[in-house]
């Protein structure tokens, strides 16, 4: 369980990106966190693995304190929190499988990996990673050879990598098309149900969050302005989603549900 | 657009428009600025006192031992006429224009548009013609007269190979001043070459008060036993030792021997500047010299020591690069702003290393080698140092911007994996690295043997060394023989550079 208190960034130039935050993610959830751009979703979501250092409040997994934990116990924690970024976020130089390792840099020892060596079996379950997500027999082309929808897949098996037990993705699929949204969200979705990792995800489209989410938070101005079950959100009308949006927002439909590439 | 035009609205005009007509006539500018355009008034104001002053130095300079300015000026109109009269024209033509456009920017629409900053650059590029000296008259009728060291130049391969020389003479001593006891002609051994000159003793050439020359005693000389059909040269051996090849009426002394091998000739005793401390008895030695080819061709010293100096030349620049590298490398890290922002000590230092790059970057090589030469003595060594020093400005200066440019995305990613600090630079930095890094670093080396060519005419060592010596010698040949090799060597150097950094980036 992932309780999150009272959470508060102000950047050093003043801006105040999250107010106040609070909210539990239960084990297995896929928790979705929708808010206009600059709401605070990828703040919150750098905060929970402290990529960015939150200035007031808590966050505590499984009674461990995130906040305070001292820089060897973070990275026993990050190890367990594996991340997906809109930009990938992938060494575009090296190749599908040094990028997809490079999930595995917490748990080997730090000396021998800066050679670039892995043990056997770490090689083996990049295979395997790579397998699960589909691209296998890219697994020796350099990162930026691929595609975006195939660049996200080695970023899900470089996360798979981590053997994580939470998943954050910021807006994982916003740099793709809608098509291969639905593959990647579905990939997200097979890990929440089949190994019962728990997804905290943020989304841009309705479409997406009516499909994949289990629970729904909703951000405006850095503060929690919706929180809504599976059937609330199943339930949401254009205008509840308008509220959270601003006016400005408009539905935009996402393709076919059962989507492929 | 729609604010300027409103800013103009709110900003009328503080004087009537004939009132800025004269300001601006009494003082250029003055009447933009007291209409408001003082950027214009101020940049008017300031093309023209340039342009002024620009002048007074050119008429100063082409007249500075007239006595007062106006004199100047007429001795200076008579010196350069199409030069003074057009600026002249054209300064009246700026300053009545000024006056002009001072009354038309007073009106409420402030028309006036950019001819009059055209025709300050056309004034500005006559004096800049005058000031470069520019003569393309002089260019056309004296490149003819430089064509013959510049085809040794261009084609210098005649020197590349010589042959063992072998030279035969005889001489015949020659006493200054003619006094008592001229000495004797010397013997004469059958089957050697033999010259005889008539008389033995005589006065050289000398200078009169007027630095008119006056001649020198005539000798006759005959010479017999010389190779038949020959080149031949007459040289002089002052009592100091020192030996030249004669001239007479601006020629060398050179003839060819004939069928048996002998000559007569009359020569007047040559000109030669004798310390005074060595007044007295001198014997001077007048010798008949003929130089043979002999023996297989070889390569020629020029050739071996262009080869070697490359050689010398490109190492010097690999272990400036090198070096270069090996420091720029760490005080990279220091001028990258990304990594250097976290407190403002480290932003300090940041500052710090930008400043001294800039500094020492903006000081040529050929400057860092006269230091280091001053220090290290002449020689390769200098060079590298002189190479070394602004390589690490230049690359550290790249690699930093380098540093600043690379992707976050990466580094946040490995970050979250649980990934040490270094295992973070290993995954994610050095990756995004290595492309720039090597790109720089091969265009560094480019540009540091091409330095080092010209580092050597300050006594760097390399190339440009041997170069300069052949140029201050007047051996034309053997320096087009060092330019040929540079050439190449650039050229093959660029295409490898350019072929590497395709591959790696």
């Amino acid at each position: 369980m992932l309780e999150i208190k009272n959470l508060t960034k102000v950047y050093d130039d003043g801006t105040v990106a999250l107010r106040n935050v609070s909210f539990t993610v239960e084990d297995g959830e896929f928790l979705v966190i929708i808010g206009l751009s600059g709401s605070g979703k990828s703040t919150l979501l750098r905060c929970i693995n402290r990529l960015i250092e939150p200035t007031e409040g808590q966050i505590v997994w499984d009674g461990m304190d995130i906040t305070t934990a001292d820089p060897a116990q973070l990275r026993q924690i990050r190890r367990q929190i594996g991340m997906i970024f809109q930009q990938f976020n992938l060494v575009k130089r090296s190749t599908v499988l040094t990028n997809v390792l490079s999930g595995r840099l917490g748990y080997v020892n730090p000396w021998i990996s800066l050679l670039h060596r892995f043990p056997p079996e770490d090689m083996e379950m990049a295979l395997r990673a790579l397998e699960r997500v589909g691209i296998s027999d890219q697994a020796h082309k350099r990162a930026d050879e691929l595609s975006g929808g195939q660049q996200q897949r080695v970023g899900i098996a470089r996360a798979l990598m981590q053997q994580p037990r939470i998943i954050l993705a910021d807006e994982p699929v916003a740099s793709l098309d809608p098509v291969l949204a639905h593959s990647i969200l579905g990939h997200l979705e097979q890990l929440n149900q089949e190994e019962g990792i728990t997804i905290l995800c943020s989304l841009h489209y309705l479409d997406l969050v009516q499909r994949y989410a289990t629970r729904v938070i909703g951000l405006r101005d850095g503060q929690i302005v919706y929180r809504g079950t599976r059937e609330d959100i199943r339930r949401m009308a254009d205008e509840e989603f308008k509220e959270i949006y601003g006016e400005e927002a408009v539905r935009v439909s996402v393709g076919p549900h059962e989507g492929g590439e | 657009m729609a604010t300027r035009t409103t800013q103009r609205e709110v900003q009328p005009s503080l004087v009537s428009a004939p009132v800025a007509g004269v300001a601006s006539l009494l003082l250029p500018g003055l009447g933009q600025v007291l209409v408001r355009q003082w950027q214009r008034g101020l940049v008017l104001l300031g093309s023209i006192v340039t342009i002024v002053g620009l002048m007074a130095w050119r008429v100063h300079d082409l007249a500075h031992r007239e006595p007062g300015p106006l004199a100047m000026l007429i001795k200076a109109l008579q010196r350069r006429p199409f030069f003074i009269v057009p600026m002249l024209v054209g300064v009246l033509i700026l300053w009545l224009w000024n006056a002009w456009d001072g009354y038309r920017q007073a009106q409420p629409e402030r028309r006036g548009g950019a001819g009059i900053f055209a025709l300050v650059i056309v004034l500005l590029f006559t004096l800049g013609w005058q000031i470069g000296e520019i003569d393309l008259y002089k260019l056309a009728t004296e490149l003819p007269d430089a064509w013959r060291p510049l085809s040794r130049v261009l084609w210098p391969w005649p020197a590349a190979v010589e042959r063992e020389t072998e030279t035969i003479g005889a001489g015949a001593d020659i006493l200054v001043p003619c006094e008592d006891n001229p000495p004797p002609p010397p013997e004469e051994i059958p089957g050697q070459p033999y010259l005889v000159a008539t008389p033995t003793c005589g006065e050289l050439s000398s200078l009169d008060e007027n630095n008119q020359i006056v001649p020198g005693t005539i000798l006759t000389l005959t010479g017999r036993g010389f190779a038949p059909n020959t080149e031949t040269q007459i040289w002089w051996v002052d009592p100091l030792g020192n030996e030249f090849v004669v001239r007479q009426g601006g020629e060398y002394v050179v003839f060819e021997t004939d069928d048996q091998g002998a000559f007569e000739l009359d020569l007047i005793m040559p000109y030669r500047l004798i310390p005074p401390s060595a007044a007295g008895r001198q014997t001077h030695r007048v010798e008949a010299r003929q130089v043979s080819a002999v023996g297989k061709l070889k390569i020629g010293d020029p050739l071996v020591i262009s080869i070697s100096r490359m050689v010398e030349t490109i190492f010097l620049g690999m272990m400036a690069t090198f070096f270069g590298i090996l420091f720029s490398i760490p005080v990279s890290f220091l001028a990258a702003r990304n990594l250097m922002s976290s407190s403002r000590f480290t932003i300090a230092i940041y500052y710090l290393t930008r400043t001294i790059l800039n500094i020492v970057r903006s000081i040529e090589p050929l400057i860092w080698a006269i230091i280091a030469v001053v220090v290290v003595g002449l020689g390769p060594f200098a060079g590298i140092i002189a190479l070394t020093v602004h390589s690490i400005a230049a690359l550290g200066k790249l690699y930093s911007e380098a540093i600043e440019s690379i992707d976050p995305g990466p580094i946040e990613a490995v970050q979250a994996t649980g990934a040490t600090r270094l295992q973070t630079i290993m995954y994610a930095v050095v990756p995004q690295m290595i492309p720039p890094f090597v790109s720089f670093s091969i265009y560094r080396w480019d540009i540091n043997v091409r330095m080092s060519t010209v580092i050597g005419l300050v006594g760097g060592g390399g190339i440009g060394f041997v170069l300069i010596q052949y140029i201050k010698l007047l051996n034309y040949q053997a320096a087009g023989i060092a330019v040929w090799f540079i050439a190449i060597t650039v050229a093959i150097l660029d295409y490898v550079s350019a072929e590497i950094r395709q591959r790696f980036v």
